[in-house]
């Protein structure tokens, strides 16, 4: 709106009128296309038009997106079945980056955000995260004997010749650089399948995710010379939940309780439990508890 | 959308760390243009048809194929041959290779420009090669060619961000791993549009003056 008045102002040239004319316009029409329905809520919003938007990294057994094209993992598998005890049909997946997940949702890019996106005391104040859903420790992948003897990121830290991969914008890179890595010592990894190429080219001398992640990854990769820390000393357990706009409140609420009620029949356990996550784990741990620190 | 210059402050000095990063890149991988594209535009004038075939076809494939799979190819495809190049090796190498192919029909064109009065000429004043060279081809050649010369550098500048794919932290890396730790990209990524826009108006100045000097001389 401010943009139009000062463009009315300013433009006494015809053709500087006109491109600023087509600016506001342009900048009119992006707004009402993100104007979130205030008042019907979200979650009507979603049941009118039957999907969900959420974003998913591709990391296995969290995320996965099969050959076929199919989205799987725990963590969408977990939001498929509340969003349809909801009465929202479908979820439709994008891959993200870690990083670019939050900026997205707060973009309107997505609904919410389904990935394995770990729950930490700043990321609780730019989203709002439903309870915990997934929780996993931290482990390095190193080649076979473990040459450097890391056990912790400050291990990492206090070799001046270490590297270590990781993805960008996840809670790995950022426990790294805390334990004091230097920022050209982390290397952002794209993927997995790139974190153990660069691995067994000798590019990264450990490459971090959280157990699941790396024992998956290793399984694939199929290579006797890598070897599995797990879980790293000194790097706290984390949980994810499904992370939501703040606007949008009042789905995480209902999302909470369909959950709720699936933790307590044992629905949660059934989904999550094959894929080798602890409904144990998420469930003696709350919100509140992880977004405290 | 609320711009946060509290925020610009504080990750201007990571930017500016990529910015250097960028400089270098473009800098090195001129330079190593220069001298591949030189390579191959003589090359390519071999008498030898075996020769020069080979080198067009060389021309023509790299030519034909994106940077950014070539820059996948040299730092992911050729360890599996023995050959680890460093992040920012890999990427000189392939800034320089595939704008070599670039500048080598530049130099062609420029040497095919000077008209073949001038080497007969050379040959009557019974001019040595490298008087012919160095005293009248060199000297016709090279003017003409700083435009377009120019224009390539000013290109591959603009695409070092490519570079970020094999994890050289330049600009938009760096860039982006400040968005992907601060949930904001509007400051990050308007600052690597802004700082693109500085360094190619100030290039595209000196480039000008540069040219406006030869073409005196010329």
């Amino acid at each position: 709106m401010n943009f139009m008045t000062t463009g009315m102002r300013v433009g006494s040239g015809k053709s500087l009128r006109i491109t600023l004319g087509a600016l506001a316009a342009l900048a009119l029409s992006s707004s009402f296309m993100s104007a979130p329905a205030v008042a019907d809520g979200k979650l009507e919003e979603l049941k009118k038009q039957g999907f969900a938007r959420v974003a998913i990294a591709n990391e296995p057994p969290y995320t996965e997106v099969k050959p076929d094209g199919t989205v799987s993992g725990a963590a969408p598998d977990v939001a498929r079945e509340v969003f349809k005890r909801l009465g929202v049909g479908d979820i439709v997946a994008s891959i993200s980056e870690y990083g670019a997940m939050i900026p997205g949702l707060q973009a309107g890019r997505f609904d919410a955000v389904t990935a394995g996106l770990f729950m930490k005391p700043e990321r609780c104040k730019a989203v709002a995260y439903s309870e915990p859903i997934l929780c996993d420790a931290e482990a390095l992948l190193v080649k076979k004997g473990n040459p450097m003897g890391f056990a912790s990121y400050k291990d990492i830290a206090d070799n001046p010749k270490a590297r270590i991969g990781a993805p960008g914008g996840g809670t790995e890179e950022k426990l790294a650089l805390q334990a004091g890595v230097p920022r050209d010592r982390v290397i952002v990894v794209p993927d997995g399948q790139s974190g153990v190429k660069m691995l067994q080219d000798g590019r990264i001398d450990a490459y971090s995710l959280p157990v699941l992640s790396i024992n998956d990854l290793v399984k694939k990769a199929n290579d006797p010379d890598l070897a599995v820390i797990a879980p790293v000393k000194g790097a706290p357990v984390y949980c994810d939940g499904a992370a939501f706009r703040k606007q949008d409140a009042d789905l995480r609420d209902a999302y909470d309780k369909v959950l709720a009620e699936m933790k307590a029949s044992g629905d949660f356990a059934k989904i999550i439990e094959p894929y080798g996550f602890s409904a144990a784990a998420a469930m003696s741990t709350t919100r509140d508890k992880l977004c405290g620190g | 959308m609320d711009w946060s210059w509290s925020f610009v402050w504080e990750i201007l000095p990571t930017l500016l760390e990529g910015v250097r990063v960028t400089i270098l890149a473009t800098l090195g991988g001129a330079v190593l243009a220069a001298v591949i594209g030189l390579a191959l535009a003589l090359l390519r004038r071999s008498p030898n048809k075996a020769v020069m075939r080979t080198t067009s076809f060389v021309i023509e494939f790299i030519r034909g194929t994106p940077l950014l799979v070539q820059l996948y190819f040299l730092f992911y495809v050729l360890p599996d041959a023995g050959i680890t190049l460093g992040p920012m090796t890999a990427g000189l190498i392939g800034l320089g290779l595939h704008y070599g192919t670039y500048t080598a029909e530049v130099y062609r064109a420029g040497i095919d420009n000077v008209p073949t009065g001038q080497w007969e000429a050379a040959k009557a004043c019974n001019l040595t090669g490298r008087q012919t060279w160095t005293q009248i081809i060199l000297p016709q050649a090279i003017p003409p060619m700083v435009p377009a010369l120019a224009n390539y550098l000013i290109a591959m500048f603009k695409e070092t961000p490519l570079l970020s794919a094999i994890t050289v932290l330049e600009l938009m890396n760096q860039a982006r791993s400040v968005a992907n730790f601060n949930y904001r990209y509007l400051e990050p990524m308007t600052l690597v549009g802004v700082f693109f826009l500085i360094i190619s108006l100030i290039s595209v100045s000196l480039l000008r003056l540069l040219e406006r000097r030869l073409g005196r001389i010329g």
